[in-house]
Formats: C-alpha cells, sequence, structure tokens
C-alpha cells in the first residue's frame, strides 16, 4: 500500500517538472493562496468533503445534490468524495499525513482527531438550534473532554433476526429471551440437519468488536467501568467462554465463527435460509425484504442480565480546523442538519434517526419500529475515549482467535486489556 | 575543430531535453516517494496520521521487536519460494507446449492471458467463492470425486489457507511467466535444433543440452520478475485472507498494511519502517538470486 500511496504523491512531482511554466505559474498560485490562508479575515472559495459510502444507490447521489444546493447558495465549490469503508481509514490518514485534511469528514470515530486538536468543536461551526435538536445519548457519544466534535450523522442499532420457517420447523415457538432458551433454540435448529446452522456468528476481523459489544453487554458486563478500561472482568470471560462454547461444546454456530466475517458470512447464510438466529441491523432487514427469500422476525438480544441491551452505532461528520474556513463549513453542516434534509437521507439508506426532529418524523414508521423501540436500551461503544481506535482494531484483529479450537479466552482477554491500558497511557 | 565541439555540446543539451521527460519521471515516481517513505519510517505519526517529529531509528527497533515478525517473515518465504519455483516449473512445460503447432494454439494462448488480463482482486473474489465452505464449489467437486470425506474450510482452517492462497498465486503467475519463456524459446534459432537433430539426439537430450541452456536467460528473467511480483503482491492474501483474525497467514506486504491501518498499532511511521526493510530485502533476494545463477557468467 506504501507504493499505492506514494504512487499518488508521486504524481504531482513529475507534471510539475515536466511543464516549467506551468510549475511557476501555480508556484505563484499556490503562494497566493498561501498569503490568502494566512489572512485570517478570508474565507475559503471550495471546501473537501469527504463521506463514507454507505451505499452504491443514495450515498453519492444525496450528497452530490447537497453539494450542488450548497454551491447555489453560498457560492463555495464542494470537492466531494464518496469513500468506500474498506479504504477510508487509509485515505483519511494520508491526507493529514501530507497535510491535506478534508473540511468535513463522515467516519465511525472522531476522538482520536479531536485529541490530536485537528477539530472545531460545535460552539464553532453549528447553531445551537441545531446542536439542541440532537438525541442526547448521541450528543453525549461525540463528545470529547466534555466539548461536542463528532457530530451525529446517523446512527444504527443492532436487533435480534430469527427465520420464523426454521424457528417453527425446529419447534422453538418464541424467539429466545435468555441465554439458556438461546442455546436450547440454537440446539434445536441445528438439530434439523442438511447444513442447517443454529446461530451465525461473525467474529473475524470486519465487525467483531460490534457482536461481542452486544453479548458483553447482555451478561452484565463491559468495556469500560468509569475511566478504567476493564475488558479483562470476569463477566466478560464468562462471555467470552459462552461464545465459545457455542462454537466448540454446543455447536451451534457455523464453522469457523472467529473466521467468519459479518456481511459475506454471517449474513450471507442468513440471507440464504440456512441459519435460524443472527444479529442483525435494519440495513439488513432492507436487503432481505428486497430478495424476498426469507421469513423473517426481529426481536429482542436474548440476555443474561436480566434486560436485553442491544449495540446502538453513531456515525459522525467532523470540521476539521483550517483556516477560513469555519464560515463555509458551518454553511455545509446546517444545510445538512436541516429536519428534511437528514431524515430524506437516513431514511433512503434504511438506518435511524440522530436528532429530534428525525425520531418524530421517522416513529410513523413501522419497518423502523423495532429498532426505535430498542434505542432507549441501546449502549453505544466508547467512542469518547481516544484510545478505542485502537482497542477497537485490536478486538477486531483477536477476539476471534478465543473461540477458536483451543482458543484461550482469559489470554485474549488479558492482552487486550494490556493494550488498552497501553493505548489510554497514550503513546 | 570548432564545428564539431559545438555540435556535441549541442548533443549534450538535446540528449537532456529528450532524456527529461523520463528522468522527471524516474525522480517523480521512484526518488522522491523513496525519500518520502524514507523520512516518513524515520518518523512518529500519531493514529489519526498526524506528524508528531523524527525519532530516528527507533521504528526499526520496534518493528523488530513485534510478536508477529517471525511468522511473517516466514510466510513470505514460502509464500514467494513456492509460487515462483512451481510458476516456473509450470511454465517451462506450458510454454512447451505452447510451442508446438496445433490447432486452436491462438485459441490457447488468448486462454491463458485471461487470469492475467482480469484485476487481480477479481480473480481473487472468484477464489474465495470457490474455496467458500458454504458455497464454493471446490468441496462438493471435491466429495463427488471421493478425494474428500467431509468438507474442508479451506480459507478459515489454519492448515489450509497459505496452501489456498498459493495456489491462486501459481494461478495468475502462470500467463506471464509461460509467455516470457515462450519468447525465449521463440528466440532460439532453428538451426541449432537441426544440428542436434542431424547428431541423432533424442528429444530429452535435445531438450535438456540445448533448449534448456539457451532458454536460461529467459529463465532469469522470469524469476527475478516473478521474485518481485510475489513478493509484492497484496489483492491475493488480503482478499483470501480478510476473514482470519491475527496475522497468522499475512506475508510483508499484507502485514505493513495491517499495522498502518488496520491493526492496534496503526502506525504510518512503523509501517513505513517495514516499507524500508521490504524494498532492502527484495533487492537483496534478487542480489543472492543473481549471484547463484551466475549472472556474470551468463553475460560473458
Amino acid at each position: 500500500m506504501c507504493h499505492r500511496r506514494n504512487g499518488k504523491e508521486g504524481d504531482i512531482p513529475v507534471r510539475r517538472l515536466r511543464l516549467t511554466p506551468l510549475l511557476l505559474v501555480s508556484a505563484v498560485a499556490a503562494l497566493l493562496l498561501i498569503a490568502c490562508d494566512r489572512n485570517p479575515g478570508a474565507n475559503v472559495t471550495s471546501i473537501k468533503v469527504v463521506i463514507a459510502d454507505y451505499s452504491r444507490d443514495h450515498t453519492r447521489p444525496f450528497w452530490q445534490i447537497l453539494s450542488e444546493t450548497y454551491t447555489k447558495q453560498t457560492g463555495v465549490k464542494v470537492d466531494l468524495q464518496v469513500v468506500d469503508w474498506n479504504s477510508i481509514d487509509q485515505q483519511i490518514t494520508t491526507m493529514i499525513q501530507n497535510n491535506q485534511p478534508p473540511d468535513v469528514l463522515n467516519l465511525n470515530s472522531f476522538s482520536s482527531y479531536a485529541k490530536d486538536g485537528l477539530l472545531h468543536s460545535a460552539d464553532q461551526v453549528m447553531s445551537v438550534k441545531t446542536k439542541d435538536d440532537f438525541l442526547a445519548t448521541f450528543t453525549r457519544g461525540g463528545e470529547y473532554q466534555g466539548k461536542l466534535y463528532g457530530f451525529p450523522i446517523l446512527s444504527s442499532a443492532r436487533a435480534f433476526f430469527y427465520n420464523k420457517d426454521l424457528l417453527a420447523r425446529a419447534g422453538v415457538g418464541a424467539p429466545p429471551k435468555t441465554w439458556d432458551e438461546f442455546v436450547r433454540a440454537a440446539q434445536r435448529v441445528q438439530a434439523l440437519g442438511k447444513g442447517t446452522i443454529g446461530y451465525a456468528l461473525p467474529l473475524g476481523p470486519e465487525e467483531a468488536q460490534a457482536e461481542w459489544s452486544v453479548w458483553m453487554w447482555n451478561n452484565g458486563g463491559d468495556w469500560k467501568s468509569g475511566d478504567r478500561w476493564m475488558i479483562n472482568s470476569d463477566k466478560n470471560l464468562q462471555t467470552l467462554q459462552f461464545l465459545s462454547d457455542l462454537a466448540n461444546k454446543h455447536k451451534v454456530t457455523q464453522v469457523n465463527p472467529g473466521k467468519t466475517n459479518r456481511t459475506d458470512g454471517a449474513f450471507q447464510l442468513f440471507k440464504d435460509g440456512k441459519v435460524g438466529m443472527v444479529m442483525g441491523f435494519s440495513p439488513l432487514a432492507k436487503q432481505l425484504d428486497a430478495e424476498g427469500k426469507v421469513n423473517y422476525g426481529v426481536a429482542e438480544m436474548p440476555t443474561n442480565a436480566g434486560t436485553a441491551v442491544t449495540l446502538a452505532v453513531e456515525d459522525y461528520l467532523m470540521a476539521f480546523k483550517k483556516p477560513g474556513n469555519q464560515e463555509a463549513v458551518t454553511k455545509f453542516l446546517e444545510l445538512y442538519y436541516q429536519p428534511e434534509t437528514i431524515t430524506r437521507w437516513i431514511t433512503a439508506e434504511g438506518f435511524l434517526p440522530v436528532t429530534k426532529s428525525g425520531l418524530d418524523r421517522m416513529r410513523a414508521d413501522p419497518k423502523v419500529k423495532p429498532y426505535l423501540d430498542a434505542l432507549p436500551n441501546a449502549k453505544l461503544v466508547p467512542t469518547t475515549d481516544a484510545a478505542w481506535d485502537k482497542v477497537k482494531l485490536d478486538v477486531q484483529q483477536n477476539i476471534g482467535l478465543a473461540v477458536q479450537p483451543g482458543g484461550n479466552p482469559k489470554q485474549v482477554l488479558d492482552q487486550l486489556q494490556r493494550n488498552a491500558t497501553a493505548a489510554a497511557g497514550g503513546r | 575543430m570548432r564545428g564539431p565541439r559545438r555540435a556535441r555540446r549541442a548533443t549534450g543539451w538535446q540528449a537532456l531535453l529528450w532524456l527529461g521527460p523520463s528522468l522527471a519521471l524516474i525522480g517523480g515516481v521512484v526518488a522522491y516517494p523513496a525519500a518520502q517513505l524514507i523520512r516518513a519510517s524515520l518518523s512518529q505519526y500519531s493514529v489519526t496520521g498526524l506528524y508528531q517529529g523524527s525519532v530516528g531509528l527507533r521504528n526499526y527497533a520496534r518493528l523488530l521487536r513485534q510478536e508477529a515478525l517471525t511468522t511473517v517473515v516466514a510466510n513470505t518465504v514460502v509464500w514467494v519460494t513456492v509460487i515462483v519455483v512451481v510458476a516456473l516449473l509450470m511454465s517451462l512445460g506450458l510454454a512447451q507446449f505452447l510451442d508446438k503447432r496445433f490447432p486452436g494454439r491462438r485459441l490457447v494462448r488468448w486462454a491463458l492471458i485471461v487470469p492475467w488480463a482480469a484485476s487481480l482482486i477479481m480473480t481473487s473474489k472468484l477464489f474465495v467463492w470457490i474455496y467458500d465452505y458454504y458455497f464454493g464449489i471446490l468441496n462438493p467437486v471435491l466429495q463427488s470425486l471421493g478425494v474428500l470425506d467431509h468438507p474442508v474450510d479451506w480459507l478459515g482452517d489454519d492448515s489450509t489457507v497459505m496452501g489456498a492462497m498459493i495456489t491462486v498465486g501459481i494461478f495468475v503467475s502462470l500467463p506471464f511467466t509461460t509467455y516470457v519463456l515462450l519468447a525465449g524459446l521463440q528466440a532460439i534459432p532453428p538451426d541449432v535444433f537441426e544440428a542436434a537433430r542431424v547428431d541423432g539426439a533424442s528429444a530429452w537430450r535435445t531438450y535438456r543440452l540445448v533448449t534448456f541452456p539457451l532458454l536460461r536467460p529467459a529463465l532469469l528473467v522470469a524469476a527475478v520478475l516473478n521474485i518481485i511480483y510475489v513478493f509484492n503482491s497484496f489483492p491475493i492474501v488480503w482478499t483470501l485472507n480478510d476473514r482470519n483474525p491475527g496475522f497468522g497467514h499475512d506475508t510483508m506486504i499484507t502485514y505493513m498494511y495491517k499495522i498502518a491501518f488496520k491493526s492496534s498499532l496503526r502506525d504510518v511511521g512503523l509501517a513505513a519502517a517495514l516499507g524500508v526493510v521490504n524494498v532492502l530485502l527484495i533487492l537483496l533476494a534478487v542480489l543472492v538470486y543473481l549471484r547463484s545463477v551466475r549472472w556474470h557468467a551468463q553475460e560473458a
């Protein structure tokens, strides 16, 4: 990848060297631009907006239109880049490394950027009205050291999906509510044979932290206690052992759950009707509805701690501090956060609202209801802790190893805990 | 005297003018990125990619302390050696075959180019679905042939992942290698074969004593370029191994990417240090190889 990245860097000097007159012109232009930038009164004439690609059909069209509207209103041009989730971390890192950060960025993390002092806080780029419209949970989920830096862009919540036909055939009357019921249900579905799988457990690197979070919380465990990481607590060890048992003792999961990703693994199997139960979210429901192949139901997570807890995921918009961009960025954010605008996009993508006004608008939709009902009991992963960006990757790369045959849950959790503590200590 | 000298000077300038674009290209695509890579390897960056100052050789020292390094280096050695050796051996046969005249030769030659022309990511994705435990066609085929009793999770089972990836690596290396060797075969003048025939040499003897020695330059080129390509290959390992946690099946190239963006290290400086090591290592490997086949003897 370094080769690829450096290749890109290399392109620029080639052109410059080859076209000496152009070099001079651009050098002068660059100097002028720098001069403009240095002048605090001057405002930028274009902003770079980097958006993660949620879906082929909706993401680019929506942001394209929004950008055009914005340019019409303000005269400021938008350099819009819609980037695939697989490469967005790499691209953003490269931009910042080359001192060319975006003005507005959409990502699933924010606190490292806030910690590095790269971001405008909400007070600088957002009206009080817009800020107050955010649901309290999501405002809290975007705060770093008491200030809002990660503006909620959309949210999603996990829910428990079950294949009604398979559960009925296995004689399971209702979706399981406790872990014991869950194991029994999974065993019965698995016993149907012909490659039927009780529960599809994706603990491969793609999204292991999400799957793990939900099981962990439903056993009363957590990532942190106060300011301290407590990944290797007894509760969590019990949870990981439980997941390992599902795979190795009860044998009610697909083969190698520690090496199965979510999208092309667990979801694919569920969409194919092979799986009794899986932890899904609203975009999966959209795909299932479109394909019409699986008769599925959505329920609360089975719990071992009394109350079912689910995971809410909040994605963010961030505004990078760049000379003269404050006004332009403010106007861009205000445009997105118009209640009808943000709701139109969130609805199209099949996600959940992050604003009070959006919640009111979306409540009527019966498809969204199960997730909205789950939101009050939803928890967020600790994105507000700057160490999270490393902890998340560590969990993704390691927790799957614990549920493999011969895996050692305690050793894996202890190592995660050590790394989390080290990351929190700052390096 | 004056005339020619002036002419020569003019040629010098002219030469520079003509060489300029390619020099600029080399400067821009080779020298500048290399300098940037080295600079990055001596620097510290935060998780976000923000430059935090120079740290001298500390990244290199940290690199050597990474637990996964031994596994990754061993993987890389296996990955490169097996693919290059097997691809060369198979290509020797294929090239010999394609050199013969037979009906449909053109079609076969074209067919061989396809895996080369297809994007590596696409080929790799295709193989992911071929190997897949639940949806793949490999398991049913092998089971119906009686080769396997039980389906195998080719990409999830630690004992089969590397083999599965190497198979794809060989598959995509064959076209290029075969064509280099085919070109080498066709460059051999027909009269040497004629002479061999006149002398009554058997087919095997002709191959061993005439064809193979004359093919050595082409073989050398194919080997060196393949070592470099295979070592630097990213998409196959990345795509086929993406479901596996940890670094157990990574090569130095995918490990470098994971250090920078996908592991808890998330460290561009450390990854750049590995990048520099990778470049040096591949140079060293090629030099050692050229030495062992006595490059200079060949030239003479």
